[in-house]
């Protein structure tokens, strides 16, 4: 498609006249939205000339009454708030095309759909109603006309990535008769299913499904393999694209190439990606770099210590501070994720600091059935935070914990290490205690 | 300290502290729910009382981990006469140690008074919630301080472990537990010496031995009660079951959640291995062996065979498939044996009392077959809305209603009794029906729930079955590992349907979709956290069916506990105007003049329930 004025009139002195369209949708659209108030709005924006609500808009008589009025009154645009587009766009260009319009004059807002339909409350439903209709308007006043015309488009296609997908993509679209582009990066095609043994759920074994499907990709007639290579550029748009690829150096005759693999056996170069183990030592503050480095003394030469060293990060400093679990993870030479693994999966660590005071509320069953939540609930009422919070002033940190052991005195909560009975009515008064205490500390 | 370089050494240090045995003994209970109650001071002025009477060694205060009777925490009992003091001031010291424990007079104003019958109880031994008891793996709680390996001692204390390793063979140790029918205590109830042996003939470089201590299920904590309160006899069985199946590291792997458990622990390892019951050479025999304490993370899905041992290996907990069994390949890829603290507790004790002692009480005929019956008895945490809460151990086969009428003398407040959930998380629930059937492993598992780790939690009308179900599966969705999808995934959308119940919005369809999705999560989860994980959920919807009906059909909460189907209101002919309703409120949803009856503003009520319970005229109806 392109710019063009080979239909449609674009007014006569190039002033815009738009004319506004509201459907009722029978009842579907007036339940929910007052039609009468988004049409009189409609009359109020800038460049519309006429606005009407009509019950059917998509019906004869609804796409009569737009021709009528395009030849009327000198229409360049029309905006239809109704349904969705993908309903009666096309009846409506349709209907603009027939007066001698240009289709693509045409804007739809779906007040239906996305509005009536979906909304209960009338008032706001009008509201948002009115505003799709003037967002419709706003920008059918910048749309030009347009004229749809057929270009020549190769049929091929580029597959990127050689795995087991790609080559089932690239098999179904030569088996079409399509020809097919297959890149890899890789020297062979195959990717990670070439290293598995058996497939998820079934178990079926993963090579006696991968390599008969190599095999056909690298003979088809309609597939261009195209290994050691990847994609540069990708230029053009949808249905002519073009593409570089880069097809590495291999310094081989591949026409006269068997694959007998002698040659990387006698090669007397090995061939090492250099690492760029570029590094930056983890950043920590001194202090707490040697509370650290006491804590992983502590258990050096233990088999897999992170749970137990963390769990003593966790006593030292009440957290997990992120640049301890940084430095726990290079020092002990393993990858940040897993210590973070452990880190996230254990109830016993938190990753933000805590308050002054931590409140653990048992949530265990003999604690539930004496009305642990109501417990729970008061505590988040008094101190204004929810469970795994902690209180703007760092006072106090909520937290629950999955049985204390303690069933017998249930409901039980344990403050500051301190094992107590809590009922809902005491939680005022327990937490004015200690916050008091703290004031006189 | 002592330290034995032989086995005669044992006997010998053994005879002179019965030796020194003293006349009168004080003992006082101090494990985490004594603490909470104020057993700190209590014992504080106890201490301080003797030292001011000027006593001399006849007289001994023995300050004791959980005595099970977790209500009346902490308990004073005076020996020899057996006078039984439940929770007693700082201030009553001066008078028990004076008179009652020096000059052996009662003091009648300390007895307790049976929440039951109201009679007076004077004496030990009269305690009904310890008199249908049958005391053997909690037994020597009363007699010995947990910090103290010759209290240990003294009470008979690794005479086992010099039994077996004087006497037997190793094979010979493992046919005995095999022929005691001995069963996980864990829950899963594995014939306990089965699973020595598979160990012993699986081929390793090291072999381990692993003590469940990561007692995860809410409402269980017979494993803490035993770990505070004779930890040796943990360590004993532990170190017995090394010999037998040739391991030389052992792991206690406790939660976290039990900071004492783990502190009295640690310290009874470090005083078998300087006693020379740990380390290398134990008691010159030859036999290696060591133990470690590993702390959980908090994480009940490490209470699963794998996963611990993956947590001990320093990964996330998350269990793997058990293709291959961990007696073969656990920790470390070396054959390990893991048993819950209960299992190994009961090891010396068949040692020293023999096989027929232990299969004296007990369901079923092991003789033949290890899982032909449940024999010895067990260790239930009896919580919840019964009368006598606590720790009890029962033989197998015991009624559910001797537990919960007899030994927990009924429900409170003399509410209906309405269910029982036994096992965890993973068990059931069980109603009125199920309260004449035998408590063993099989049976439980007939009926849809199973023994767990032994939590008991009984409920009163109060309770909301579906609430209760919606309970466990929040409790499973947080705590799933998130590895399997069934589980991760499963549980969820379980738990939204369950919500939605309580909300009100459910319809009946939803039942039958979350039946289907119960039998999915249970055919297809990982580990047994998954594949149990419907249990609560089936029960409580064939033995409730109606309560969950109720809520979906007439969208109402016969508890009142599901705040959507609930309204308080206030009874104008009761309310005498005392605004204590008005004054709690942490809404301020209650207004009315002093002296009239006040009102509960719906539109600001967040139905927390406080005026419903402060008031005393019962004028707040919940409906």
């Amino acid at each position: 498609m392109r710019d063009g004025s080979a239909s449609g009139k674009a007014g006569g002195n190039g002033e815009i006249r738009i004319g506004v369209y509201v459907c009722h949708c029978g009842t579907n659209i007036s339940q929910t939205v007052d039609v009468r108030a988004v049409t009189e709005y409609a009359r109020t924006l800038p460049n519309v000339v006429i606005a009407r609500e009509y019950k059917y808009m998509c019906s004869d008589p609804g796409q009569e009454l737009i021709k009528k009025d395009i030849a009327e009154h000198d229409l360049t645009n029309v905006v239809v708030s109704s349904c969705s587009p993908l309903m009666h766009e096309e009846t409506f260009r349709g209907a603009v095309e027939d007066a001698g319009l240009n289709r693509y004059l045409f804007q739809m807002s779906n007040i239906r759909e996305q509005c009536s339909w979906v909304h209960h409350d009338r008032e706001k439903a009008t509201a948002k109603a009115k505003r799709l209709m003037a967002a419709a308007v706003r920008r059918v006043r910048m749309q030009r006309p347009l004229v749809q015309e057929e270009v020549p488009v190769r049929k091929e296609t580029l597959v990127v990535g050689g795995g087991i997908a790609g080559i089932e993509a690239a098999l179904r679209i030569a088996d079409s008769g399509k020809k097919v582009y297959l890149v890899e990066k890789k020297p062979s095609i195959g990717g990670h299913m070439a290293k598995f043994d058996k497939t998820f759920p079934t178990l079926d074994c993963a090579a006696c499904i991968l390599t008969p499907k190599m095999v056909q990709a690298g003979k088809h007639p309609n597939i261009r393999l195209m290994t050691w290579s990847e994609v540069e550029e990708v230029k053009g748009y949808v249905g002519n694209f073009q593409v570089s690829v880069r097809r590495k150096a291999r310094y081989v005759d591949e026409s006269k190439c068997t694959g007998c693999g002698q040659c990387l056996e006698r090669c007397p170069v090995t061939y090492q990606p250099v690492k760029t183990n570029g590094k930056v030592p983890v950043s920590i503050p001194a202090e707490m770099k040697e509370h650290v480095d006491r804590i992983l003394a502590d258990h050096r030469g233990e088999r897999g210590p992170v749970v137990a060293i963390l769990q003593d990060l966790n006593i030292e400093f009440g957290y997990l501070p992120k640049q301890a679990l940084r430095y726990v993870a290079e020092r002990l030479d393993i990858p940040v994720s897993r210590v973070y693994h452990v880190a996230t999966f254990y109830k016993a660590f938190s990753l933000t600091p805590r308050g002054e005071h931590v409140i653990k509320v048992c949530m265990g069953t003999a604690c539930h059935v004496r009305g642990a939540p109501r417990v729970l609930e008061a505590l988040e009422n008094r101190l204004e935070i929810r469970s795994g919070q902690t209180t703007k002033d760092r006072k106090f940190t909520l937290e629950t914990v999955n049985c204390l052991g303690a069933c017998a005195m249930g409901p039980v909560v344990v403050i500051d290490d301190e094992y107590m009975t809590l009922r809902p009515g005491d939680v005022d008064r327990v937490i004015s205690r200690i916050s008091g205490r703290t004031v006189r500390v | 300290m002592v330290r034995f370089a032989n086995l005669e050494d044992v006997e010998k240090y053994r005879k002179g502290l019965e030796a020194e045995r003293p006349e009168k003994v004080l003992v006082v209970s101090r494990g985490t729910c004594g603490r909470s109650k104020g057993a700190d001071k209590l014992v504080a002025a106890l201490e301080e009382e003797l030292r001011r009477a000027g006593t001399n060694g006849e007289v001994r205060m023995r300050v004791t981990g959980c005595l099970g009777y977790c209500d009346k925490e902490p308990i004073v009992i005076v020996r020899p006469e057996g006078f039984f003091y439940p929770e007693p001031k700082p201030e009553d010291a001066q008078e028990i140690v004076r008179k009652s424990l020096l000059q052996g007079k009662p003091i009648p104003r300390l007895f307790m008074k049976d929440p039951v019958t109201g009679k007076v109880i004077e004496r030990e031994r009269e305690v009904p919630f310890y008199k249908r008891q049958t005391p053997r793996v909690f037994g020597s709680n009363f007699e010995v301080d947990p910090t103290r390996i010759d209290d240990y001692i003294r009470n008979g204390g690794y005479r086992a472990l010099v039994k077996v390793l004087r006497e037997m063979k190793p094979e010979e140790v493992i046919d005995m537990v095999i022929r005691s029918g001995l069963r996980g205590r864990g829950g899963a109830g594995f014939p306990c010496g089965v699973k020595w042996a598979s160990c012993r003939k699986a081929k390793g470089e090291k072999k381990y031995v692993i003590c469940n201590a990561d007692e995860g299920d809410p409402g269980a904590y017979a494993n803490r009660g035993l770990l505070e309160g004779d930890p040796h006899l943990v360590l004993e069985g532990m170190i017995i079951g090394a010999y037998a199946i040739g391991a030389t590291e052992g792991y206690v792997y406790v939660r976290t959640e039990y900071p004492l458990a783990v502190e009295l622990m640690s310290k009874a390892v470090r005083d078998a291995r300087s006693a020379g019951l740990l380390g290398e050479n134990i008691l010159g025999t030859g036999l290696d062996f060591d133990v470690h304490i590993d702390r959980g993370g908090g994480a009940f899905v490490c209470g699963e065979s794998t996963a611990l041992m993956a947590s001990i290996e320093g990964r996330v907990g998350e269990p793997r498939a058990k293709h291959i069994h961990t007696v073969e390949k656990g920790l470390w890829q070396q054959p390990t044996t893991l048993n819950n603290v209960e299992t190994w507790a009961n090891i010396p004790l068949i040692v020293n009392n023999g096989v027929e002692w232990f299969t004296g009480v007990g369901t079923g005929d092991v003789s033949k077959d290890p899982w032909g019956g449940s024999k010895g008895t067990k260790i239930f945490s009896l919580v919840g809305k019964v009368n006598n809460t606590g720790l009890v151990e029962v033989p197998m086969g015991i009624t559910l209603r001797e537990v919960i009428f007899d030994i927990g003398g009924g429900i409170k407040n003399g509410k209906k009794f309405k269910a029982v959930q036994t096992g965890g998380p993973s068990g059931g629930v069980l109603s009125e029906k199920h309260l004449d059937e035998p408590i063993d492993y099989d049976r439980l598992v007939e009926v849809g729930s199973m023994m767990g780790s032994g939590g008991m939690i009984v409920m009163d009308e109060d309770t909301c079955m579906v609430d209760f179900a919606r309970f466990f599966l929040s409790f499973l969705e947080d705590e799933s590992c998130g590895k399997c999808i069934p589980c991760r995934e499963g549980v969820h959308q379980m738990r939204l349907i369950l919500h939605d119940i309580c909300e009100g919005k459910a319809k009946e369809e939803d039942l039958e979709l979350l039946r289907d999705l119960a039998e999915v999560v249970k055919e297809a989860s990982l580990c047994q956290l998954g594949a149990t994980a419907p249990n609560p959920v089936l029960t409580t919807m064939e033995y409730f069916h109606e309560e969950y009906l109720e809520h979906i059909r007439q969208r109402k909460c016969r508890a009142g506990v599901c705040k959507a189907l609930v309204r308080y209101e206030i009874l104008g002919e009761r309310c005498t105007g005392c605004g204590i309703c008005a004054k709690h409120c942490p809404s301020g949803a209650i207004t009315g003049e002093p002296k009239k009856p006040h009102r509960i503003r719906q539109d600001q009520c967040t139905k927390c329930g406080i005026c419903y319970d402060v008031c005393k005229f019962e004028a707040v109806t919940r409906n």
